[in-house]
Order: C-alpha cells, then sequence, then structure tokens
C-alpha cells in the first residue's frame, strides 16, 4: 500500500500544473504547494530540533496552513495540530502534554507565545510508533485529549476513501471543516493524495451560506462532506424551485444526526448527487456508512448509519451489559483499521479503549459513547449520545430523543433538551426550541405534542421558547451548555 | 377577578409564561402533559392555601381536585362550602 507521502509526491511529479488547492477564488497548483511545503519542511529541519523530537503546529487555514502540515509529514516528524480557537491555557497544556519542542505558525503570521502560569505536566505516552498526525477531541468540557493517529491507518483511510468517494484527478472536494478536524482526513488530505482539487472554505465565512453557495457554484464541486449545519446553512439562502447545484455527485453528511427537514431538501438541491451519512470520531476515524441513493426515495427518515466500513468490526453493549443479538437498543462498539492504539495520555484510555468486553477476541476496542438501536432488518440508527441517558424521577430517557420529537413538530426548527440538577427533584429537563418565523408555537401546544410521543417523565419541566437561532458550538451544534446552566424560568 | 380568572393567573404566571391567558382553556388537563409536575402541584396547593385562606387536608390532596383550572375552581367552592357549613 502506497503512503500518503508517496501518492502526494507522485501527484507533484506527474500533474505539476494541476490545482490542489482553492482559496478565495485562487488557486495554488500541485507544483507550488509542493514548493511552499518543501519551505516549510526546510524551515522545521533548520529549527535545531532532535531527530524525533514532536512539534506543535498552530495554524488556521490557509494554503500556507496546509503547506506547513504538508511540510511536516515531508520531514516524517510528529505533530500536534490543535484548534486554533482554544484558550492559550489550553494550548500551553496540550502542547507540553504532548512534548513539542517547539510550536510553528505559517510564514508571516505570529507566532505562538506559552502561557507561562501553566506548569507543564507530562503524562505517560502511549506507543507513539509510526504517529504523525496528533489531532485532539472536540470535548465541551474539560482538556482535548490528544488523539496520535498511526500513519498506517492514515495510509489505509485514504486508499478506502479515494476509491469510494471517486476523489481523483480532475475532480473537486468542498472543505468546510476548520483543518485540525478529523473529517479533513478526507476533504483534504485524501484529495491531495489522489490528485484533486480542494476548494478551502475559510472558517471566518463559515456560517454565510451565500458564500458556501457562491464556493460551490463558481468551482464546480463535486464532492461536499460537512456537519449537517452547512446543509441548514445552504438550504437558507438557496432557492428552492430554482438552485440545482447538478455537477455535485457525492453528498456525505457526518457528525450529527441530520434534521429531517434538511434531508427532505437535499435531492432538489442535489438531484445527481448519491447521499452518504458517515458515522466515526477522531480516536478510529470512520467506522459506517450508509448509502442513501439519489432522488426523493433517498431522503427517507429516519436515517441509519449503515453498516460497518470494510475491516470495521461492531458490537452492541446492552444496558445490562450483554453483547447485544438480534435487534434491540445499546452502546456501540467499534475496532477500525484506522484507529488510535489510545489516547497520549495513557491515564485517559480507561473505559474508552477496552478489550472486547466478554474477552471474545484479541481486537482492541473502542467505546463509542454512543446509544444504537439495531432494527430487525439488521440496520443500525444513531439515538443520541449515551451521556444523554439520565433519570428523571426514576425514569431513564435519552435527551436526544426528546429532542428529536421536539424537531417533528412543524414550526420548531431547532431543538435542544439537557437535564440540569435540581435540588429537590434530582434531575429535570429543560428544554429550549428556536421556532419557525411568524409562528404562534407556545408551550402549552408544544407540551401536548411531547404527550402525545413520550413518557410523561421525558416532557421537559421548562421550555423556553425564542424566535432566534439556538447558540451553536464551534464545530456547529447546538451548544447545550449554553442555555442548561440558565435554569428555570419564572 | 373571579377565582377561575385568579387561578389562570397563577397557573399562567408560575408553569406557562409564554401562554395567552385566552389560549389557556378552564378544562385543559395541567396534569397529563406536565404543565404542572409533582412538585408543581405541591407549589399550587401552596398558593390555593395561601390565596383563598383555606388548608388543603391530606385527604383532599386527589391529583384529580387540581387537574384544570376549572377543577381547581370546584375544589375551592367545595371546600369554602364545607367551611361555611361545619
Amino acid at each position: 500500500m502506497s503512503t500518503f507521502r508517496q501518492r502526494f509526491l507522485d501527484q507533484v511529479s506527474r500533474r505539476p500544473g494541476a490545482p490542489a488547492l482553492v482559496w478565495h477564488g485562487e488557486v495554488t497548483t500541485y507544483g507550488d504547494l509542493y514548493e511552499l511545503a518543501d519551505k516549510a519542511r526546510t524551515r522545521l529541519e533548520w529549527s535545531n530540533l532532535q531527530p524525533g523530537d514532536p512539534i506543535g503546529l498552530l495554524v488556521k487555514k490557509s494554503p500556507q496552513a496546509v503547506a506547513l502540515v504538508l511540510g511536516a509529514l515531508l520531514s516524517g516528524r510528529r505533530f500536534l495540530l490543535p484548534s486554533p480557537a482554544l484558550a492559550n491555557s489550553a494550548l500551553t497544556s496540550l502542547f507540553a502534554q504532548a512534548s513539542c519542542q517547539a510550536v510553528f505558525a505559517p510564514e508571516g503570521e505570529p507566532e505562538f507565545t506559552p502561557d507561562p502560569s501553566i506548569a507543564p505536566e507530562p503524562v505517560e505516552a502511549s506507543d507513539l510508533d509510526d504517529v504523525r498526525f496528533m489531532l485532539t477531541t472536540s470535548g465541551s468540557t474539560g482538556l482535548p485529549k490528544i488523539v496520535p493517529l498511526p500513519q498506517r491507518g492514515i495510509d489505509r483511510f485514504v486508499e478506502w476513501a479515494g476509491a469510494e468517494f471517486d476523489i481523483r484527478p480532475g475532480r473537486t472536494v468542498l472543505n468546510y471543516a476548520p483543518l485540525n478536524f478529523d473529517l479533513c482526513l478526507l476533504d483534504v488530505w485524501t484529495t491531495l493524495a489522489h490528485g484533486g482539487q480542494v476548494v478551502l472554505v475559510d472558517p471566518d465565512y463559515a456560517a454565510n451560506g451565500r458564500h458556501l453557495l457562491d464556493a460551490l457554484v463558481r468551482h464546480e464541486v463535486n464532492v461536499i462532506q460537512a456537519v449537517p449545519m452547512f446543509f441548514g446553512l445552504l438550504l437558507d439562502v438557496v432557492q428552492p424551485a430554482v438552485d440545482r447545484l447538478e455537477h455535485v455527485d457525492r453528498v456525505m453528511f457526518t457528525g450529527d444526526a441530520i434534521p429531517d427537514r434538511t434531508l427532505a431538501e437535499l435531492p432538489k438541491l442535489f438531484p445527481n448527487a448519491a447521499l452518504h451519512n458517515i458515522y466515526g470520531c477522531t480516536e478510529t476515524n470512520d467506522s459506517f456508512v450508509h448509502h442513501l441513493g439519489s432522488g426523493d426515495t433517498a431522503a427517507t427518515p429516519p436515517v441509519s448509519i449503515g453498516s460497518p466500513l470494510p475491516g470495521v468490526h461492531s458490537l452492541v453493549m446492552t444496558a445490562e451489559g450483554a453483547v447485544l443479538e438480534g435487534p434491540g437498543t445499546g452502546e456501540l462498539y467499534v475496532s477500525t483499521p484506522f484507529q488510535a492504539a489510545g489516547y497520549l495520555d495513557r491515564a485517559r484510555h480507561t473505559d474508552k479503549f477496552v478489550p472486547h468486553p466478554t474477552g471474545a477476541d484479541e481486537r482492541p476496542w473502542f467505546r463509542s459513547g454512543d446509544l444504537v438501536r439495531r432494527a430487525e432488518d439488521g440496520r443500525v440508527f444513531l439515538i443520541g449520545r449515551s451521556d444523554f441517558q439520565v433519570k428523571v424521577r426514576g425514569v431513564a430517557i435519552n435527551t436526544a430523543e426528546v429532542e428529536h420529537v421536539l424537531l417533528e413538530h412543524p414550526a420548531v426548527l431547532e431543538a435542544a433538551v439537557v437535564a440540569v440538577p435540581d435540588p429537590i427533584a434530582g434531575r429535570r429537563l429543560v428544554s429550549a426550541v428556536h421556532r419557525a418565523d411568524g409562528s404562534k408555537l407556545n408551550s402549552l401546544v408544544l407540551r401536548q405534542h411531547c404527550a402525545r410521543r413520550l413518557p410523561q417523565a421525558a416532557i421537559p419541566s421548562t421550555m423556553h421558547i425564542v424566535d432566534t437561532p439556538l447558540p451553536k458550538t464551534p464545530t456547529g451544534k447546538v451548544d447545550r451548555n449554553a442555555f442548561g446552566s440558565k435554569g428555570r424560568t419564572p | 377577578m373571579s377565582n377561575a380568572d385568579a387561578i389562570k393567573k397563577f397557573v399562567i404566571d408560575e408553569f406557562l409564561p409564554d401562554v395567552a391567558p385566552e389560549d389557556l382553556a378552564v378544562e385543559y388537563d395541567l396534569l397529563a402533559d406536565g404543565v404542572i409536575d409533582s412538585l408543581g402541584l405541591l407549589k399550587l396547593i401552596a398558593w390555593v392555601e395561601d390565596h383563598f385562606a383555606l388548608s388543603v387536608h391530606d385527604t383532599d390532596l386527589d391529583p384529580n381536585n387540581f387537574r384544570s383550572v376549572q377543577a381547581i375552581d370546584e375544589f375551592i367552592d367545595a371546600a369554602r362550602s364545607q367551611v361555611a357549613g361545619s
């Protein structure tokens, strides 16, 4: 199997004039990108580092940023690629944990200054043999975990994804996610390994539907991978009866459950596209894909996560601790050919990187933390995070299911539900709903809607109904922490 | 303000701040879909006792007495006539 490095260099030597990146309308060819990457590599090699010293890369998205990552890959150096949006103190801790001997920003951008008040806490590191990329989890609480990804796993992924989504010379792929996201392993790195063209979306414009639509039309994008929010933003600005993005033939959504109303519009906007629901996480990369097909029949909810990718093993553990045979609900465990051996900090493996729960095989397994339902026909549906499983007055409730019910109301555009501690009840549910413009939706109507579909304990005690979009995390998911702390309305 | 109006105002202020009085029917079942949960019920009873100067006995704590604005209104009437008759 070819390595990423071989594949990229092969594209450079065979087709140096072919477009590699598009950034704000400007094209960087494979030849130009190689020159930038080689300069970055030289800069790293002249930086007085010992062989094998890991480095930190603090990059916002740009061709120079892509070149800097390529430079590190070309020089064979291990690097930590955290979100540049993290607080300086968090970045300082992460770079220290990963033993980064230096932190680099693209040429001409401000250098990183560590927070002097943070005392480095060395960690007992996992086996880092063959690791280049070190990404971080996007956990909403506490310091993100560092995930060292073995290059062999990435090479296997690049091979699979290139063939699966027809990424090759002459094809154009949209990159929506920030450069530190695992999604870039597909839309940036797989594309560059296979000779395609990457249209980079500037994160500063990522919430601007007009800008996104313009990029898709202007650059005749063929392949899109993005979180469901991306498609929601796009649908807000298109004219449903008129706009058709006919050159798009692959649409992949991932990272969150796609709202039914968003899904229903996709076949109209992308009449020639095969739709795919991809399931994965940073620790294991993609593990399931569901091919919905194309046309109106593709958009029939609910959307399953499909079947395991080649070489992926999966199992479902019930709440009682048994491996589920046949239909039922439980937590999804996966074992993939792409996965990390563990977190960088071995102390954080506990309960995540595990052996087979009943010792049935020797594979390394990963507990996804996702609650799934397996139907009679074997299809697997994502219900929500198993962390979203809460008990309210003794009744087990999944807040993601409550959100799903709220979203089924025609006047509800967005919904979020959290369980908040209550001094008397223990826990109670608080919901926030963004209602459609001009709707007269009130909490009484919404309660009746819920009462017909949910057990009583699952009906939120407090219902905030607002006319503005709900607060979002940087990844476009509804920020449940932002309103959960508000508590009971008077 | 009639008793029914006062009860409705309390229920709305306390449990349905975004609902207009005309949207809450007097026979609307407040318990079935959790407008008033078990804690809310205690709050409501405390208010009834205070506002209407009644004491609600344990035997009267049947949730059905508090299921709707109308039920609460009827319960208060009955409790008062009992007080008057004793």
